[in-house]
């Protein structure tokens, strides 16, 4: 299991190159809704990490981290793609 | 009679403070938290409490159950989320399970849920489940059911019994197509199903009485939206539509449509005058129809990011818009003149990016106590005295326990908070004591004090305070609704002053 600092250096965005720790800084420096604060962390319009990132924002909104939770989602994602690729080289 | 099973599961369940110390009996307990204690196993006598109604086990490292859990025939809600179980056990048979959350373990195949007749509430998301058409009968009870973040293709059959289900969840599949069989869903009310491969949908969904449809992140290319009566929320956000229309007929009542990143070229009106919400921003929209003016209770309405360079005069008739996100638009003059006379609360063109949050400097403290000028002002409580509200400031910054902030913009100090350390008989402990909120004018409606409030309450966790509380002036309207949505709650408590 990863420790705090560990998770907060996992990458969580591809497309903005972010980290954990940097998205929790975005997000804390803005008021925006989350739709647009997202694309301050991935600077783009896709949604590869959204589930992540909104863990991330509900948790800055809300002020207590959860970081086990970012570390699992994150997982999970890094999950999912392993899994697409595996599919598309099915195809 | 000594009754030693009893005695040992109570001091085990003792360990993790699960338990008051009142409870002298195993059948008194009827309600039982666990979570979050890395337990690999449960001991075998957790029988012996008959009369639980609800398990939290959640946030272990559980991959089995005790057999004699199957005396529980009284358990109805039971929490089992990111454990370990590659396998439900089967003892879950001979509960009267009502709610089951298996949410993040190991599971491929939840097939003997289909045996458990009473389950209305369902979560087996974020597994590794890549069928589920043959779980579930006809004679089935769910009303929620949440299957996102699985392997799953198809689910065809599925839908072919669900027709007491209210709420569904399948985002983050590999779900390619809604089939006909989604007609047998008679009482669905929301249905989630972003991050999929959607690229069809059968005609038989737009006879539904749906109310909320996500279907964000697709491979939807062409929609022709009708029917669907009850629909009050549609986010068809990310998917390339290169063909959408709307029939006259198409969601009498809706209130929210978001199509953004859509690749659209035009804006695409409903025939709902209800709505409040409309987004399509980041399209490639070159024009603003005349035709919006219609939507006289829209509140919130968002088109930054397309290629807009006028607005219709008529715009300025939105007289409940609140919400006004336009920025990355090649605006021209009369476009900004427009939104001028429209002058919604908050604008994304009017908004000061830069603000920082930090914690004050001993130089910030004097234009500290001139902000908070502009908040004795209003308290009819308090006189503005600078040497005074500077003298409090500093003694605040050198006192321990006590945590000043300012949101910082162009080296110039436009807003603050402070927190003051008191220790609470009721909470046993340390709490926090929030004064001194205040924001310059030019600097409002932009969240700075949401942020403030949100760094502080950051604070607050990491020194383990028990609450953060505040007083506010009763004649402030604006400082008690902002209180009350960042999910302050007001007590009953007054507050009485007698100078010394």
């Amino acid at each position: 299991m990863k420790n705090q600092e560990e998770i907060l250096k996992m990458q969580v965005c591809e497309c903005g190159e972010k980290s954990v720790a940097q998205a929790i800084d975005i997000f804390q420096n803005t008021a925006l809704p989350f739709k647009k604060a997202k694309k301050l962390v991935t600077e783009c319009n896709k949604s590869c990490c959204r589930v992540a990132l909104v863990k991330i924002y509900d948790m800055s909104v809300f002020g207590k981290f959860d970081y086990d939770e970012i570390a699992y989602v994150i997982k999970q994602r890094v999950e999912r793609l392993k899994r697409l690729g595996e599919e598309q080289e099915d195809v | 009679m000594y009754d030693y099973e009893w005695d040992r599961l109570k001091t085990w369940l003792d360990q993790y403070g699960a338990i008051e110390s009142s409870v002298t009996t195993p059948e008194e307990i009827t309600r039982l938290d666990l979570s979050g204690h890395s337990l690999k196993e449960i001991p075998e006598s957790f029988g012996i409490l008959v009369n639980l109604l609800a398990l939290n086990l959640s946030h272990n490292r559980l991959s089995t159950l005790p057999e004699s859990l199957k005396n529980l025939s009284h358990l109805s809600n039971l929490d089992m989320r990111r454990n370990r179980f590659e396998k439900l056990p089967n003892l879950l048979l001979n509960t009267s399970l009502r709610s089951l959350n298996v949410s993040g373990n190991a599971l491929a195949d939840i097939s003997i849920l289909g045996q458990c007749k009473e389950l209305r509430v369902l979560d087996v998301s974020s597994n590794s489940l890549k069928e589920v058409g043959a779980v579930f009968e006809r004679d089935n009870e769910l009303r929620t059911l949440n299957l996102s973040s699985n392997f799953l293709k198809d689910i065809g059959a599925l839908l072919c019994v669900l027709g007491n289900l209210q709420r569904l969840n399948v985002s983050a599949n590999f779900i390619s197509e809604l089939p006909e069989s989604v007609s047998n869903l008679l009482s669905l009310e929301e249905i989630e199903m972003s991050d999929n491969r959607l690229e069809k949908i059968d005609e038989a969904f737009f006879e539904l009485d749906v109310e909320n449809v996500n279907l964000t992140a697709n491979n939807l290319t062409s929609l022709h939206l009708h029917g669907l009566d009850s629909l009050e929320v549609l986010t068809l956000d990310e998917n390339v539509l290169e063909e959408l229309t709307m029939s006259d007929d198409f969601a009498p009542y809706l209130r929210e449509l978001s199509c953004e990143s859509c690749g659209l070229k035009e804006f695409i009106l409903p025939p709902s005058t209800a709505l409040e919400n409309l987004c399509y921003a980041s399209n490639e929209i070159s024009s603003v129809p005349d035709a919006l003016q219609r939507y006289t209770k829209l509140v919130h309405l968002d088109i930054e990011g397309n290629n807009i360079v006028d607005l219709p005069d008529t715009l300025a008739n939105l007289l409940h818009l609140n919400t006004l996100y336009i920025g990355g638009n090649p605006l021209n003059e009369h476009a900004k003149k427009v939104i001028a006379i429209l002058d919604p609360e908050i604008c994304d063109l009017n908004m000061k990016s830069g603000i920082t949050i930090e914690n004050a400097k001993e130089e910030d403290l004097k234009e500290m106590a001139e902000l908070l000028g502009i908040l004795f002002a209003i308290e009819s409580d308090f006189e503005i005295d600078f040497d005074k509200q500077y003298a409090g400031l500093k003694q605040l910054y050198y006192n321990k326990g006590s945590d000043l902030l300012v949101a910082r913009h162009e080296n110039k100090v436009v807003g603050m908070l402070t927190m003051q350390r008191l220790i609470s008989s009721a909470e046993g402990s340390f709490i926090g004591q929030l004064e001194d909120l205040v924001v310059k004018e030019e600097y409002r409606v932009m969240g700075v004090g949401s942020r403030l409030v949100n760094k502080m309450r950051a604070l607050a966790y990491e020194y383990g305070y028990k609450r953060i509380q505040l007083a506010a002036d009763i004649n402030n309207d604006n400082a008690l609704k902002f209180y009350t949505r960042r999910g302050l709650k007001r007590t009953h408590l007054s507050i009485y002053h007698f100078h010394l």
